[in-house]
């Protein structure tokens, strides 16, 4: 008797599963498994007389000899590592101004909120023009102060054309940053800090010794989101330089959709695009796997 | 909850059943459905529309239906390409850039238009050879567009005829007139800057590929070309170095502000920059052949737009008949009267109705047609171009010398030739096959 009430419930929970697991296949696994088909097969939509023969690793071999893969993935590593390291600081900071601001948090949080919102593309937009020349608002300034004589063209330098890109992207998401670090902040037991104080612990000590380590796992989250994202860069590049000048801003989610879609050789986009699962798929794997230890070490 | 529950399922059906509909395309009462796609805006849309009106009431057994497609050239080739590599039998005419038809053509998506027998001698020669692919004619032109200089009429007596002039009149009347900018064209890292390119190459006497096919974008005038580009940036200052982030429409703003001595762009520019309520220059401007060396000829792009019926197509002969029609003189007269894109036909040029409809003279804009150089008419030419662009903008944007990133490009591109087989080489072996044949 219990034990037919026992398998009915375990049909029961299979039914509850199976659509969002149906819908995991579908939209996730399948074209996963689609994009691997791809990738070892040459596939020119352009080139239909070459037919789509199984080429084994070609594409992987020819994305590995060529420079401009190389270097679109030697970007988007600078520009993860910088614009991160920026935001996580940048939120951190952000996170204890608005703690231990009193009054209008509540105006300075949906403030901050506003940026996160609005539609890559469009902070995308409105950074390009701050920074487009003759008529941007920061060549205008940097005159005005007297730093430079003549407009300057920031979109030219291959490797000044980083700084509106890593600004925009800075100014985006420190926001998102700075609000999952402050919830954090906010569940820290008052207690402690009385204790410490008690203890004749400075504030730096209270900062370095309680705050920090009780934010590892806020930090963690954080930092894995922005990495993956980081990582993945793609609407701000394109509406801001894309790539350029040359293809000095080029990531490679931006030379992937070149390849795919530009160019229509879905055999080799597909090969990138695989190499940007495996990279972030290690990432959040090691990611995870810290965040365990992490809870781990709470939990003890 | 209930109510949200039928209302997803009211939805779900409405959506189902509008797929149906749209999916099953049953001719009407006997007639011939052919679909066009196009513009969906604007006065392009219109004179279309009014022009398709007119065939279908000459010819009652064919209904064309206009299918909106974006404006944007990227997305029209994209979504083309879906179409046509899932073998979809509509679109049946295909409205392509001068630079699609031999890829399309190479592809098998267009069917070979030499059975109709078009009299293609009355069409500039140089569209004609844009849209053959291997000996074979595959769509008809439309509308023409070329890359012209506009100077300032009222800061100079006389177009430069070469580059030194140029450099020399822009320095001269920059000090003198205290203009910013001397020449701007557009040099953002995209198709333009090719176009752009092309023309400072043809008037130094270099081309990208050669007739049998070889890449000469290393060869000494294509370095000559492109290190004039720069130094006309770096050197002389008469080019602003923010023409590198420029696309058309920057370059006309600062034209028509008055900024500039002079400027290259399409046509299009000209009927902006008589509106006095918005120019600065109206009444101030003419036209001229971009300038070249003495040893050369001066070059203009070939831009434009042409015709083709989809291999696919259920009826293709009612497709050519709607393409005949369009491509007829009275219709591109009507074209160019609305919405200012110039025929393809030399013989319109002369016919009084153009002069007064359009805000450049005519003959002038026909020596220039005449002028016209094709982009390299391959399948693999937005690869090249590409690579080129790429090569171009580092140099420009001095990462790379001009030998050095021409060199690199001239690599890529022949690397990609022979890969696909259409390096001179293969392109003789299988012209040697096919006469065998």
């Amino acid at each position: 008797m219990q034990s037919s009430s026992e398998a009915r419930e375990a049909r029961l929970v299979w039914a509850f599963i199976l659509p969002a697991l149906g819908t995991i296949l579908l939209i996730a696994v399948f074209p996963l498994c689609w994009s691997l088909w791809e990738s070892v097969h040459l596939h020119d939509l352009r080139m239909p007389w070459r037919g789509q023969p199984f080429i084994g690793l070609t594409n992987y071999r020819e994305a590995l000899a060529t420079p401009r893969f190389w270097e679109a993935l030697r970007h988007t590593l600078l520009f993860t590592s910088l614009s991160v390291t920026l935001e996580l600081g940048l939120g951190l900071g952000l996170a204890l101004v608005l703690h231990h601001a009193s009054r209008g948090r509540g105006v300075v949080r949906t403030a901050a909120l506003m940026a996160w919102a609005m539609p890559t593309a469009v902070a995308a937009l409105i950074w390009r023009f701050l920074f487009e020349s003759p008529a941007g608002i920061v060549d205008a300034v940097l005159m005005k102060v007297g730093t430079t004589d003549a407009p300057f063209v920031w979109f030219i330098d291959p490797v000044l054309a980083w700084v509106p890109v890593i600004v925009a992207d800075v100014w985006k998401t420190t926001p998102f940053v700075a609000l999952l670090l402050l919830a954090s902040l906010q569940n820290i037991d008052l207690s402690l800090y009385e204790a410490a104080r008690v203890d004749g612990a400075s504030p730096w000590q209270q900062f370095r010794h309680i705050t920090l380590p009780l934010l590892r796992s806020a930090f963690l989250v954080a930092l894995i989101f922005r990495t993956l994202d980081a990582f993945r860069v793609f609407d701000l590049i394109y509406i801001m330089t894309s790539g350029g000048p040359g293809t000095a801003t080029e990531p490679i989610a931006l030379y992937t959709f070149s390849m795919l879609f530009n160019n229509l050789r879905f055999g080799y986009g597909a090969a990138l695009a695989v190499g940007i699962f495996l990279v972030t798929g290690v990432l959040a794997l090691l990611y995870v796997r810290l965040l365990d230890k992490d809870d781990i070490g709470a939990a003890s | 909850m209930p109510v949200h529950c039928r209302r997803c399922i009211v939805l779900i059906v409405a959506a189902l059943l509008a797929f149906s509909t749209d999916g099953c395309r049953t001719p009407v009462s006997q007639s011939r459905v052919i679909t066009f796609p196009g513009s969906a805006v604007g006065a392009e849309a219109e004179v279309l529309r009014r022009q398709l009106h007119r065939f279908m009431e000459n010819h009652p057994d064919i209904k064309v239906v206009q299918r909106p497609t974006p404006d944007a050239a990227d997305q029209r080739h994209q979504l083309y390409v879906q179409w046509l590599n899932a073998g979809a039998d509509d679109p049946d005419i295909l409205q392509l850039d001068v630079v699609w038809t031999a890829e399309f053509a190479a592809a098998g998506w267009l069917l070979p238009l030499d059975r109709f027998a078009p009299d293609i001698n009355s069409f500039f020669p140089s569209t004609v050879i844009a849209n053959r692919w291997a000996g074979t004619l595959y769509a008809l032109p439309w509308f023409v567009d070329v890359g012209m200089l506009y100077w300032r009429t009222d800061l100079l007596d006389h177009p430069p005829r070469t580059f030194d002039e140029l450099s020399h009149q822009a320095a001269m009347v920059q000090s003198r007139a205290g203009l910013p900018f001397g020449f701007v064209w557009q040099g953002a890292r995209y198709e333009g800057l090719v176009t752009v390119f092309l023309e400072h190459l043809g008037g130094f006497g270099g081309c990208i590929l050669d007739d049998a096919g070889h890449v000469m974008v290393d060869a000494e005038p294509a370095v000559q070309a492109l290190t004039y580009m720069r130094d006309a940036i770096y050197q002389n200052h008469i080019v602003p170095s923010v023409v590198l982030t420029w696309q058309e429409e920057q370059t006309r703003f600062a034209f028509q502000n008055g900024q500039a001595v002079f400027m290259r762009n399409w046509p299009y520019a000209a009927a902006l920059l008589t509106d006095r309520s918005t120019s600065q220059v109206s009444g101030k401007f003419a036209v001229a052949l971009m300038p070249a060396l003495s040893t050369a000829t001066p070059t203009a792009t070939l831009g434009g737009s042409q015709l083709a019926i989809n291999a696919h197509s259920d009826y293709p002969d009612a497709a050519y008949a709607v393409i005949a029609y369009l491509t007829q003189p009275a219709q591109m007269l009507e074209r160019a009267r609305i919405v200012g894109q110039y025929p393809a036909r030399p013989a319109l040029y002369t016919a009084s109705e153009l002069a007064s409809t359009l805000p450049l003279p005519p003959e002038q804009v026909r020596r220039i047609i005449e002028h016209a150089v094709p982009r390299p008419v391959t399948p693999v030419y937005t690869e090249l171009s590409d690579i080129l662009q790429i090569a171009l903008h580092r140099a420009l944007t001095q990462q790379q010398s001009p030998t050095e990133a021409l060199g690199e490009a001239a690599r890529a591109m022949r690397a990609l030739l022979t890969k696909v087989e259409l390096d001179p080489e293969s392109r003789a072996q299988q012209g040697q096959s096919h006469a065998e044949q």
